[in-house]
């Protein structure tokens, strides 16, 4: 049972990176706030938070984020430090909200998109030392809304039909 | 998607708006912006005179344009070019991060009244 | 006709009348704005290229970092025990000087801690004593000059001439103006110093001084026309090692940061003067350095954690 669990979140973490870089091809939301993404990849933490839980989910976060860096951008610079205290609030609060709340997973979704953006604000304001990058916050929020709705769709989509499949 | 999914989006939206109308109110005119590398400050610039700068940040050159009393950034060297792509800032909230080259631009108003400032 | 001859006044008014006109110039690490009052552009764009020429020559000068003929990195590199080397008039006048600031300062103000600021700006952690130590001679007096020639003691040796520098070419310019005719002018170099001459249309420069402590708080505000004023200290220029930060300002007896002041701010005609003794003085505790103040007639505002203290002849300018 362990082997098949490390097999799966193995493939699973596979299918992040490939996400996570095929996303970086699609210029578009990049153009719109700098730092805003589609984020493809949370799809498939949201699947490992709903199936495996906290641990394996800021686990999974933070390898995913790792091997992103050591592939495409870098590895503890600055984009690097972004995405892992995004990445890393956004499972801790989309966990909470899936245990605590009565949110469906859309609304999980959505929690991750803006704790994301939250999370590359707060490391912001460190690293460069100045709070006016807040500025920033209510336009990545908001444009957190359709980002995170629309994965959230697809998550929702992708955890019914595995429940399917499991139950077959 | 459930009614707690709708409240959640609200909120953001009212929060989102709230910050807005914040900055909206708080955000002056400026005269002044201050160029950062690596949070130490290289230099500053005057808005009340169109002028064109150039800076070195972590990965080269960036070209800095002063017109209107407007600021922005012309050209960086960068994979993405997000800062030159930001346009035009002059408000005292406004903030230019141009992330690989570890430039940041902000806006200041300093008093009119002085000449020059000594730091 | 009435109106022709009220044109025609105006005119020749509007053509006397001073113009403000400015130049951005990078030389020596620094950002450079010059600012001229004055009526003849012909006669300002003149200037401008002849003090870009000489911010330019001594950018070559002092150069520690690439090879320009008999400049710094060439004196650095070719520095041997008991050889003379020949330099460059003018970079020689200029070492000649900072000698002479050397021993006036009770040897407080060196332009032989090279080697050791290179393993401040370089190391990845603090550095420690013995590793300052070793990273080569700090010794001024291991450097003789003669006749145009140099003449060193000890082969390692590296000089920079960043403090003293930009006052230097400060001293020139002002010269060069004085020389010109021009009267209202306002050289700001980067951050921290101005040569200014007359105001333009008001009766003094109003200028303004930043707590070190608050980064956008005017602290004080100095009233006052044909000067020099430095300011040294730590806002905008430090060494960091996690997360702590050290000036950059080098006590040469210690090798390390040992600042007395956050950051002070000297008022002279002389660039140089203000230049060199703004950053001996964060060095030196207050009452010693009142002593120098008074010594070269220059008036002083140290900001220390404990408060600010002024020389007296502050209340002049306020």
């Amino acid at each position: 049972m362990e082997l098949r669990k490390t097999i799966t979140l193995a493939m699973l973490l596979a299918l992040g990176v490939v996400l996570n870089i095929m996303e970086s091809m699609i210029p578009i939301m990049g153009n719109i706030i700098p730092g805003s993404k589609l984020g493809l990849a949370n799809i498939v933490v949201i699947f490992v938070i709903y199936f495996y839980g906290l641990r394996d989910g800021l686990l999974f976060s933070f390898t995913r984020v790792f091997i992103v860096g050591l592939l495409r951008t870098g590895l503890f610079n600055i984009v690097f430090l972004f995405s892992l205290s995004g990445g890393l609030l956004s499972v801790v609060c989309m966990f909470i909200a899936h245990k605590f709340t009565k949110l469906s997973i859309v609304g999980v979704s959505i929690i991750g998109a803006i704790t994301h953006s939250i999370g590359q604000i707060i490391a912001a304001v460190f690293l460069f030392q100045t709070i006016n990058i807040i500025y920033y916050l209510p336009y990545l929020l908001l444009l957190s809304l359709p980002t995170g709705f629309i994965i959230g769709v697809i998550s929702e989509q992708v955890i019914n039909q595995y429940q399917k499949i499991k139950i077959n | 998607m459930n009614k707690n999914d709708w409240i959640l989006i609200i909120i953001i939206i009212f929060i989102s708006f709230s910050l807005l109308l914040f900055f909206k109110l708080t955000n002056q005119e400026s005269n002044q912006a201050l160029v950062y590398n690596d949070n130490k400050l290289i230099l500053t610039i005057d808005l009340t005179k169109d002028d064109k700068y150039q800076v070195m940040g972590l990965n080269g050159e960036v070209d800095i344009e002063v017109k209107n009393n407007q600021i922005r950034v012309t050209s960086e060297t960068s994979n993405y070019h997000l800062c030159s792509k930001q346009g035009y800032i002059s408000k005292s909230w406004e903030t230019i991060v141009c992330l690989p080259n570890k430039i940041i631009i902000r806006v200041t108003s300093l008093d009119q009244n002085y000449d020059v400032i000594l730091r | 006709m009435k109106k022709i001859i009220t044109l025609f006044f105006l005119l020749l008014l509007t053509g006397c009348q001073d113009q403000v006109f400015s130049k951005d110039l990078f030389y020596m690490n620094t950002y450079i704005n010059i600012k001229i009052y004055h009526h003849d552009q012909e006669l300002v764009n003149k200037t401008f290229s002849d003090i870009e020429q000489i911010y330019q020559k001594y950018d070559q000068l002092c150069d520690r970092y690439k090879k320009h003929e008999y400049n710094l990195y060439y004196l650095n590199n070719e520095l041997e025990k008991n050889q003379e080397i020949e330099i460059d008039k003018r970079l020689y006048d200029l070492l000649k000087v900072s000698k002479d600031y050397y021993l006036k300062t009770n040897k407080f103000f060196s332009i032989a801690l090279g080697n050791v600021t290179d393993v401040w700006t370089n190391n990845k952690e603090l550095p420690s004593y013995e590793e300052l130590k070793a990273s080569g001679s700090t010794d001024l007096d291991d450097i003789m000059l003669k006749e145009n020639y140099i003449f060193s003691k000890n082969s390692d040796v590296s000089l920079d001439l960043g403090g003293i520098a930009k006052g230097y070419v400060n001293n020139i310019i002002k010269e060069y103006l004085h020389d010109k005719g021009i009267k209202k002018y306002l050289i700001t170099s980067g951050t921290s110093s101005i040569l200014i001459g007359e105001h333009y249309q008001n009766e003094k420069y109003r200028v303004g001084l930043i707590n070190p402590l608050e980064s956008e708080k005017i602290y004080k505000v100095l009233k006052l026309n044909t000067n020099s004023i430095s300011t040294s200290g730590t806002i905008d220029n430090y060494y960091e090692f996690s997360g702590e930060k050290y000036s950059h300002i080098i006590n040469p007896f210690t090798l390390y940061p040992d600042n007395y002041s956050l950051s002070v701010t000297v008022i002279a005609p002389d660039p140089i003067l203000t230049e060199v003794l703004s950053t001996t003085l964060v060095l030196l505790p207050i009452e010693e350095g009142k002593k120098l103040a008074e010594k070269y007639d220059v008036e002083v505002i140290w900001f220390t954690k404990d408060g600010i203290i002024e020389t007296e002849g502050i209340k002049n300018y306020e």
